[in-house]
């Protein structure tokens, strides 16, 4: 597939200047920020005096200059080192690693909420364009779009996990429960329900409308009634175009999600206290620890390249099939 | 129009997996709120080392004090204040040039070796002295430690150093390593310092980043028929909306240094089974200080202070930001620390007028939009009430003509800009008294210390008298002298007013009833919680 | 027939429209109503709503008075979702018209520059940014622009690579206007209208970043804005839920009014492009 060779080729170089901007803007800005790692780590202990201060700084290697500090972080990251965390005490690497899967795990589900219920109300909303349901549909998906999602976090969790007791109120899953198996994954998805939920349902309006729209289309083609008199059910044709037209737009919107859920999650783990890459990137800007936000923001570039990767290769598989289908209907 | 097959197949999974996990809940709920005496506490820090001997702070000793035990601890009914643990009778000599220790027997480590003096000679000379924040100052003049038992301790000191101050500083300075997995290593690198051994009642089982820490119990300890608990769970929660719903909701059963929020705990208070708990704080008093940059052209000025002082309403401010659970400062020794304290200094009653006054006799009139002059206020971003009471103290400054603008920085940022830039002209700060004013209070006026240091005189503040009594006091011995010189040092800060005191405060305690021996001494909630029980 | 005309016509312009009017009249009218600090302690703390007839939406955890507040947040969230979103949509088409009309190594240069910002996700940028700088009012107006200025620097070049090669910018250039004046005088305001239409996108989107910031703690605490206020509301979620739900209902009118204005902008935009 020659095609996508070519496209993964490209994006791969253009790649790797990118990142580099990346790292140079984080490093610089965090050189210019005030208070370093040393400084938040002697708050954290309650005080220390002038020795300890300076023997921190030459153990985190804070007294060499920027630029070969900077210099040491390149070379080591080409090995796939990157770097020590001074809030953690733990290779940088690691610790993303421990966290990356809870957010993964939360950004995958709340998009699969986000698409599954987007496109269903899509489907039927645009079954029936300018009715009530269409109208009310729209306006509710637009309303959640409109909602601040940590907000949406807290009245979730006021309704269900404080009023209604329903659902526990924050964490990943039970503390210590030496659940295993099946009895964990259920734990882990109680307690996913309320902050997928807040992070899903905002960007269900954005399925809904690229469903409706592609329904809109259909209800105007020839086709529908001409198949029908063919015997085929309604349903099924209908579908089955609504699929290849709305697929492109749908993968569309499914990458520009990706960053905007990975920005999301850090307010949203917040509020549900989740271990989670979101969070992370908060304690290493409240820890002062460069290597470990610039490890958070080069594992996030990275991320959003790919995706945007997967996104490009899906397009050009996708592309040749509709235009032929286009044709032949 | 049939709706899509979609959504109809993947909303029957959704419903079918909650009624499933509804009737599991019950259960696993149960599970998680202390059947088999296990007890589950709201954490709100993460300290990346856990040894105490080396980082003295309450977040620290709130884990690690259930492991890793102190030669004595803070008692409500013990002679000056203490009892014993691994130290069982302790006195100083009269020249001061000396103290000894009797140590406990029949004590072990967690991996079964004794515990024997040199544990504590290592200790006090390879970890309390050189690394440790706090006994740098403690144990500034320690030379030698003399073992001539297994179970005796004679430290020997250069200078004479008075013994009130070690008394005073046992439960926090005093934490005893094991010296046979410590030397000979880094210390400060161990990886021990992560997975701590020690005496104490409860033994490090696990940890896990973001979750939670697991302590179990220590079955051989050396107290009978303790430690109650079989396992203690401190659950990782650093937001305090957390810590209540997990409390209402039994996730947890001990939420302690005010993780529930104060503005809760009315409510809380009338739940079924909960109990609010005001005491065990005693020797852990908080203060609110507001802090001075005296490089300031107009605060140097003390008629500019004084009228600060008098800007600010105490009364209102032990009510409406710590809602009564405070008691108003009068000076830089709390009212709870008897020892110390003197009512006999000089009072800036809540004057609005007088304030206007005094600040109109320094020079500083109101200019037309009624503005005296500006200033940068940089409240503490460690704790709420610091960043309410900044809020609070911007009210207050305005209503005298002073104009002060808030910054909001965090920890890093406030730490660098207070402390090492001086890029501050009031800061406001929870400094804690520690039992003895040489421990951590003499160093928030004395002058000398360089930038860098937290919680100390980064204001430019240089008096020589007030150096002078400092000075005098850290080197006197006999006890009665000593408790006088702090008495003078409290009116002389009172008079010239380096610092102005606002509140004392200390933490609460929120608890299911089934919690049982809570609070049972001053310094509860960092000590070693040997005798605390669940009883259904 | 004008845009302005046309966007009264479409329902969702007159509902925008409408929310947007309210929500600027009460930030404007901020000054006189509540004249006094809106951060000053006026009463007890926690006074629920509708109990106390001079304090028609109650007190905060400090005895603040939250009606006050929710007026003057309103200026503080819509001064920078404004201004946010206007310096992000200079900076974008500024960028967006330089790489589109100098073309090679320039246009390489700046893309791959507008990549890197808009790869990184834009909260976490703004986030970085506020901690590191100091939050302060214009800080976070800059915060979210780093965040928001890669999308129409896109937008811009893609329309200006299309018009660049049209019949009146050749004349221009035979008749041998400056090439910076060609691109800013000829081309850029043709390439706006598509730009435009995602104003009231950055617009909202800077707004609910603004409220997550000062959620998390970043914003500037010497002005009042609606992210902070359900800030301090989360700790007494339980006692005093209205802390919170009231200024997240004064986000939702108002960012909702921008989106409903947004696209009545944009139909009558559509409107006039089938006309001509």
């Amino acid at each position: 597939m020659g095609g996508a060779g070519r496209i993964l080729r490209r994006r791969l170089i253009s790649a790797i200047p990118v990142l580099i901007i990346v790292l140079l803007f984080t490093f610089l800005l965090l050189e210019n920020a005030s208070g370093d790692a040393v400084d938040a780590y002697l708050v954290s202990i309650g005080g220390g005096d002038a020795s300890l201060r300076d023997s921190l700084r030459t153990q985190y290697g804070l007294d060499h200059s920027a630029l070969w500090r900077l210099w040491l972080y390149a070379t080591s990251v080409l090995k796939l080192d990157l770097g020590w965390s001074v809030a953690f005490d733990r290779p940088v690497l690691s610790l993303i690693m421990e966290r990356l899967p809870n957010t993964l795990l939360l950004m995958g589900s709340a998009t699969l909420l986000s698409f599954i219920l987007g496109t269903a109300l899509g489907i039927v909303a645009g079954a029936k364009p300018g009715s009530l349901l269409d109208r009310a549909l729209s306006s509710v998906s637009l309303a959640l779009y409109a909602v601040p999602g940590f907000w949406l976090g807290l009245v979730l969790v006021l309704v269900f996990a404080v009023k209604l007791r329903w659902l526990p109120t924050s964490g990943l899953e039970t503390i210590a429960s030496g659940k295993q198996g099946f009895a964990r994954a259920l734990d882990i998805a109680r307690h996913l329900v309320l902050p997928v939920a807040s992070l899903g349902l905002i960007y269900l309006g954005l399925f809904l409308r690229v469903m409706r729209s592609a329904m809109g289309e259909i209800w105007r083609m020839e086709f529908v009634s001409f198949a029908q008199s063919k015997g085929l059910s309604r349903a099924r044709v209908v579908l089955r175009h609504v699929a290849r037209n709305a697929a492109l737009p749908l993968l569309t919107v499914l990458g520009l999600q990706s960053a905007m859920m990975l920005g999301g999650s850090v307010v949203i783990e917040s509020v549900f206290a989740i271990p989670g890459f979101g969070r992370l990137a908060q304690e290493a800007v409240a820890g002062r620890d460069t290597p470990l936000l610039m490890g958070i923001i080069l594992v996030s570039a990275v991320f959003v390249i790919l995706v945007n990767l997967i996104v490009d290769l899906l397009y050009a598989l996708l592309d040749p099939r509709i235009g032929a289908g286009e044709e032949t209907a | 129009m049939p709706p899509s097959p979609l959504s109809r197949r993947s909303l029957l999974k959704t419903a079918a997996l909650l009624a499933a996990s509804t009737t599991l809940m019950r259960t696993d709920l149960a599970w998680a709120a202390g059947s088999g005496e296990r007890l589950v506490v709201a954490a709100d820090s993460e300290p990346k080392n856990l040894n105490p001997a080396i980082v003295a702070s309450n977040g620290v000793f709130y884990i690690s004090s259930k492991i890793v035990e102190p030669l004595a601890e803070a008692s409500f009914s013990g002679r000056n204040g203490l009892e014993p643990r691994l130290a069982t009778s302790w006195e100083g000599s009269q020249d001061g040039l000396s103290a000894t220790f009797r140590l406990r027997e029949g004590v072990t480590w967690h991996d079964g070796k004794p515990f024997t003096s040199a544990d504590v000679a290592f200790s006090a000379l390879s970890v309390w002295k050189p690394l440790q924040n706090l006994g740098r100052l403690v144990f500034a003049n320690l030379e030698s430690v003399d073992t001539p038992d297994e179970h005796t301790a004679i430290f020997h000191f250069s200078k004479p150093t008075s013994f009130q101050l070690i008394r005073n500083a046992l439960p926090v300075v005093t934490s005893v390593l094991p010296k046979h997995l410590y030397d000979g290593t880094d210390i400060a690198t161990n990886p021990l310092n992560t997975k701590p051994v020690g005496t104490g009642p409860f033994v490090f089982a696990e940890y896990k980043p973001g979750e939670y820490y697991r302590l179990t119990r220590n079955e051989k300890y050396w107290g009978k028929g303790q430690p109650k608990l079989d396992e203690i769970i401190y659950r990782v929660l650093p937001d305090r909306a957390g810590a209540a719903t997990a409390l209402e909701a039994g996730e947890i059963q001990l939420a302690a240094f005010s993780a529930v929020p104060l503005t809760d705990l009315a409510r809380i208070s009338k739940e079924p089974g909960i109990k609010v708990i005001a005491d065990g704080y005693e020797a852990l008093t908080y203060q609110l200080v507001v802090e001075i940059n005296h490089r300031r052209k107009e605060l140097a000025d003390l008629k500019v202070r004084q009228a600060i002082a008098h800007a600010i309403d105490k009364k209102l401010v032990v009510d409406t930001v710590f809602l009564g659970y405070a008691t108003n400062s009068t000076g830089p020794v709390p009212k709870n620390a008897p020892q110390f304290y003197t009512p006999d200094v000089k009072l800036y009653d809540f004057n609005v007028d007088k304030a206007n006054a005094l600040l109109d006799e320094a020079g500083y009139p109101r200019g037309a939009d009624g503005n005296r002059f500006s200033l940068k206020l940089l409240p503490a971003p460690y704790f709420n009430e610091t960043k309410q009471f900044g809020a609070y103290l911007r009210q207050a400054l305005s209503a005298i003509g002073i104009d002060a603008q808030l910054v909001n920085n965090d920890a890093a940022a406030h730490q660098k800009a207070v402390y090492t830039d001086h890029a501050f002209d009031l800061a406001v700060a929870p400094t804690v008294f520690r039992g003895d004013p040489a421990i951590s209070t003499t160093i928030l006026v004395k002058s000398g210390t360089p930038a860098g240091v937290p919680f100390s005189n980064q204001g430019g503040y240089e008096n020589k008298e007030l150096d002078a009594i400092i000075d005098k006091a850290a080197q006197t011995v006999d006890e009665k002298q000593r408790t006088e010189l702090y008495k003078v040092f409290q009116q002389k800060v009172k008079e010239d007013l380096p610092i102005i005191n606002v509140a004392e405060w200390g933490f609460i305690t929120v608890a299911r009833n089934t919690v049982k021996n809570v609070a049972s001494n001053p310094r509860w909630a960092v000590s070693n919680w040997a005798d605390t029980a669940i009883e259904e | 027939m004008t845009v302005l005309s046309q966007v009264f016509r479409s329902r969702e312009g007159l509902v925008g429209l409408a929310i947007l009017f309210v929500v600027a009249a009460s930030g404007l009218s901020a000054p006189f109503v509540f004249p006094n600090d809106p951060l000053s302690i006026v009463a007890a703390p926690l006074i629920p709503p509708f109990t106390d007839r001079a304090l028609p939406l109650g007190t905060d955890t400090l005895g603040r008075d939250v009606l006050a507040c929710l007026f003057h947040a309103a200026r503080s969230s819509l001064l920078v979702g404004l201004c946010a979103a206007a310096a992000a949509l200079l900076i974008g088409t500024v960028m967006g018209t330089l790489a589109g009309f100098a073309g090679g190594i320039i246009d390489e240069a700046l893309m791959r520059i507008t990549d890197a910002f808009q790869i990184v996700p834009s909260f976490l940028l703004a986030l970085a940014f506020v901690s590191t700088i100091g939050p302060s009012l214009p800080i976070v107006v800059i915060a979210i622009a780093l965040g928001a200025w890669a999308d129409p620097a896109r937008l811009t070049r893609a329309q200006v690579l299309s018009i660049r090669e049209r019949d009146y910018v050749a004349s221009a250039r035979t008749i041998g206007m400056h090439p910076m004046e060609i691109a800013f005088r000829q081309i850029l305001p043709n390439a706006l209208p598509p730009v435009m239409a995602l104003a009231a996108i950055i617009v909202a989107a800077a707004i609910l970043t603004e409220a997550a910031l000062s959620f998390l703690g970043l914003g500037d605490p010497n002005i009042v804005t609606w992210g902070g206020m359900i800030a301090e509301g989360r700790n007494v979620l339980r006692s005093a839920a209205y802390l919170s739900i009231i200024p997240g209902m004064a986000l939702l009118a108002t960012v909702l009014g921008v989106y409903l204005l947004g696209e009545g902008i944009n139909k009558a935009f559509a409107g006039q492009g089938a006309a001509r």
